[in-house]
């Protein structure tokens, strides 16, 4: 009875309890709006990592990561790869060759990290066959086909059907030179990768650089859902156990392979609720106020009530619940608005490109859609009931402090 | 108007809590935005200071190097060109930089690197270079030695008084190619920058890349006194060098930097856009629920003679009083604590300090304390007090008074 009671009395100074539930509404909205959108930005920075630079996974022998040097290599890359792509919930997993070199053309060098792939492999692994911008992607018929990042070619001047002079060191440490022609350019939305990776067919790499055909310097392998990285990597380990064991294998998550960017969406979460927490304590101010008013109001009425036998504890919770149904109404609206929104954007997206240098300098999309789940909006939801039930406290407490004999008296 | 704002005054503390409470969450928003402001400025005022140690203030460079990035695209550091800029009076440094790609070999090692032919009396002591020397002298003016960054020196594994070659694309096609021994290694914390560069006298840089043209320069930066002078200096640059060359000042140059710092900057004015809108609401309400408690007094005030206007002053004032209790309090409190700030930054710690330091800034939570933070909270709160006060204002000249009356 005393819920009924409390959700009518909320009702009955319909223009106070009006102002702070849109102040409510419109300070959820305003929190859970900015959480989606840092949120849908970092997830889809992460995103764009996994699937057009670094993979879900990738394998190297353990002395290649120190310095990249090419002659730490593993062994039969192709049996492995087999194996692998047996596992469910692998999407692909492909073979590449890596090595540091120099690039130049009449115009200027600069260095560049070059990528032997298996073009068609490549395809399922990675997203760089659609990130063309010019050109197309590496196919049988190009004789010494490369691929290079749009603000490398505009570094070097250069457009499809370049040559670009590669300055590389063999396997014996001796510098070679090898002639390449453009026939791609790519550009992902991060400039610090596009400006350092190129692309060639692994047969042509390994010609110029005497590197044996039947090993590989990386793999890459690519998972159906990014969830299950760490679950697959350790059945991966498990199933490698020995040569992981002896040192000739290591096998990284993407979390492992960039820490930073795994940092990145642990420190971001923290930070967003932190600002969900301040909201909340500023909107308990305004709850506070409002409460004390609508005791303040009613002494007679409360002194009346504790009069004819209507106990403290009832009091209490009478005038908690008070709070927490305006809050509550407050809440929802907000929610619910908010749930709309983030829907909408997150498949329409929100257009920056104005910042877009910035953005991607640092490897940020320069269109945002929002993104935010499920468990983030129950959290909400019990962090406003927490809210109101803290806010209460004040004036409820101050409501069983009256006096019934003399409340009654009141003339207000 | 002193008898109104003194009514004012006192109306606000007939109901003690109510207006405390009001005052104390506009306190609690101002101290709050002063922390958050103070923080992102700082924050703001240490990326840019670190970029414009790195690029100075103003470059020049001959007309398209910037596009290019090519040694192609340099230019001659002739003495009319010095004459130039010394007749600018604001400016405080000039250093000439020959910078360019090459490929080092040691042993049976290769690697890319940049070589930074620059002036080390004059860049060292700005760049605190020497300081993070861990073996070796840096080197001198007309030095024949080379300085090596540790992550190359680790991956070529060549040490103190070992010779490396360079061989790189030199100016208008030459092949750049020379040998060095390296005097001294230095350590960058970021590991971008560590793996990265060789310096040399400039004059060394240039034999290797124009023998043919010794005064060759890829760039030449320029520090001014005041950055507020910025504009003025780079424009009068601009006039007197003509077509030829380009003068860039450090926002064009950093414009990544920029447009990171712009939107972090939008960021968070919306972060405290919302946290203003609550606090208004807050102030709404309690101003709403003064002026409704208070209809039979104000009837009562208006029909023995008082002015509508001069009510809807008084009440105009209880509000703004309101927010000013806020303010006041939160810039009072604020100003010490963000005074002690400024001097004693916060230190970072784990992998947000390892991010700072790849970023080559110093892992620390710094603080500002420009009087602008200060000031533009106080005007947000004034506006939106003046808006809250809306209400009541309407009230005051509209009510009829026989139904206030009554009420």
């Amino acid at each position: 009875m005393i819920w009924s009671i409390a959700w009518r009395n909320v009702w009955r100074n319909k223009l106070r309890s009006l102002v702070i539930i849109i102040a409510i509404t419109i300070g959820l909205i305003g929190g859970i709006m900015y959480y989606a959108i840092m949120n849908g930005m970092v997830e889809q920075r992460v995103n764009s990592a996994i699937d057009n630079e670094i993979s879900n996974i990738q394998i190297h022998h353990p002395g290649f990561l120190l310095n990249e040097e090419i002659q730490y290599t593993i062994d039969q890359p192709q049996n492995l790869i087999d194996e692998i792509e047996k596992i469910e919930g692998v999407k692909a997993a492909s073979s590449r060759i890596k090595a540091s070199a120099m690039i130049s053309t009449a115009e200027t060098g600069t260095g560049v990290m070059i990528n032997g792939i298996e073009p068609e492999k490549e395809k399922l692994v990675t997203g760089l066959s659609d990130k063309m911008l010019d050109g197309n992607y590496i196919t049988d018929k190009d004789r010494i086909p490369i691929l290079v990042g749009d603000k490398l070619a505009k570094k070097l001047n250069a457009k499809i059907g370049s040559k670009v002079v590669i300055t590389i060191a063999n396997t014996d440490g001796i510098i070679t030179y090898g002639a390449f022609r453009i026939v791609g350019i790519y550009n992902t939305d991060n400039d610090m990768y596009d400006e350092l990776y190129v692309f060639v067919r692994q047969n042509d790499l390994c010609q110029l650089i005497g590197f044996e055909p039947k090993k590989s310097s990386e793999i890459a392998i690519r998972l159906t859902e990014n969830i299950t990285t760490d679950q697959i990597a350790d059945v991966i380990r498990a199933k490698y156990s020995d040569q992981i064991g002896s040192g000739i294998l290591s096998v990284r998550t993407w979390k492992q392979i960039e820490p930073t960017l795994f940092a990145m969406i642990d420190m971001l979460d923290l930070f967003l609720y932190f600002f969900l927490v301040i909201i909340l304590a500023a909107l308990a101010f305004g709850i506070v106020n409002t409460m004390l008013m609508v005791v303040m109001e009613r002494i007679k009425e409360i002194g009346m009530l504790m009069a004819i036998g209507l106990n403290k504890k009832r009091i209490f919770s009478m005038i908690m619940l008070e709070t927490v149904f305006l809050s509550i109404v407050g809440g929802i609206v907000g929610i619910i608005i908010s749930i709309a929104l983030v829907q909408y954007y997150s498949t329409k997206g929100i257009d920056l490109t104005m910042f877009s240098e910035g953005l991607n300098a640092i490897g940020y999309s320069s269109v945002l859609y929002f993104s935010a789940d499920t468990k983030f909006y129950i959290i909400t939801t019990l962090m406003v009931i927490f809210t109101a039930v803290i806010s209460s406290i004040y004036p409820a407490r101050k409501a069983l402090k009256l006096n019934p004999a003399t409340a009654i008296q009141q003339n207000d | 108007m002193n008898t109104l704002l003194k009514i004012a005054w006192r109306n606000l503390w007939r109901n003690k809590r109510r207006t405390i409470i009001t005052a104390a969450s506009v306190f609690s928003a101002v101290f709050l935005a002063l922390l958050m402001r103070s923080m992102q400025i700082g924050q703001y005022d240490m990326m840019i200071n670190a970029g414009v140690l790195d690029v100075g203030h103003i470059q020049i460079h001959k007309q398209g190097y910037w596009d290019s990035q090519s040694i192609n695209h340099a230019c001659e550091f002739t003495d009319e060109l010095k004459q130039i800029i010394s007749s600018e009076s604001e400016i405080t440094s000039v250093m000439p930089r020959l910078e360019s790609f090459a490929l080092a070999s040691y042993g049976e090692m290769t690697k890319g690197l940049l070589i930074q032919g620059i002036d080390p009396e004059i860049e060292d002591p700005r760049r605190k270079l020497s300081n993070k020397l861990i073996e070796g002298r840096f080197i001198k003016r007309k030095d024949e030695g080379i300085v090596l960054a540790e992550g190359l020196a680790n991956y070529l594994k060549i040490g103190l008084n070992d010779t490396l070659v360079l061989i790189g694309q030199g100016y208008q096609g030459i092949t750049a190619a020379a040998t060095f021994p390296v005097v001294g290694i230095v350590k960058f914390p970021a590991p971008k920058m560590n793996n990265l560069f060789v310096f040399m006298g400039i004059e060394n840089a240039q034999e290797m890349f124009s023998p043919y043209f010794p005064q060759l320069v890829t760039s030449i930066i320029i520090d001014i006194e005041n950055d507020n002078k910025l504009d003025k200096v780079k424009n009068e640059l601009s006039q007197k060098l003509g077509d030829h060359y380009e003068v860039m000042g450090w926002n064009e140059i950093l414009t990544e930097m920029v447009q990171q710092i712009q939107s972090d900057n939008g960021g968070g004015i919306i972060m405290l856009a919302i946290l203003y809108l609550i606090v208004a609401f807050g102030i709404l309400g309690t101003v709403m629920m003064m002026t409704m408690e208070r209809r039979k007094e104000f009837a009562i005030m208006v029909s023995v003679g008082m002015r509508r206007y001069k009510l809807a002053f008084v009440v105009i004032f209880e509000t703004i009083l309101i927010g000013a209790i806020g303010v006041i309090a939160g810039i009072i409190a604020g100003i010490p604590l963000l005074n002690y700030l400024y001097y004693h930054p916060i230190p970072l710690t784990g992998s947000t300090a390892e991010m700072m330091l790849e970023y080559n800034l110093d892992p620390i939570m710094p603080f500002a304390t420009d009087s602008f933070i200060y000031t533009n909270q106080s005007i947000t709160i004034f506006i939106l007090a003046l808006l809250a006060a809306l209400y009541p204002l309407i009230f005051v000249l509209r009510f009829k008074i026989l139904k206030a009356m009554r009420s």
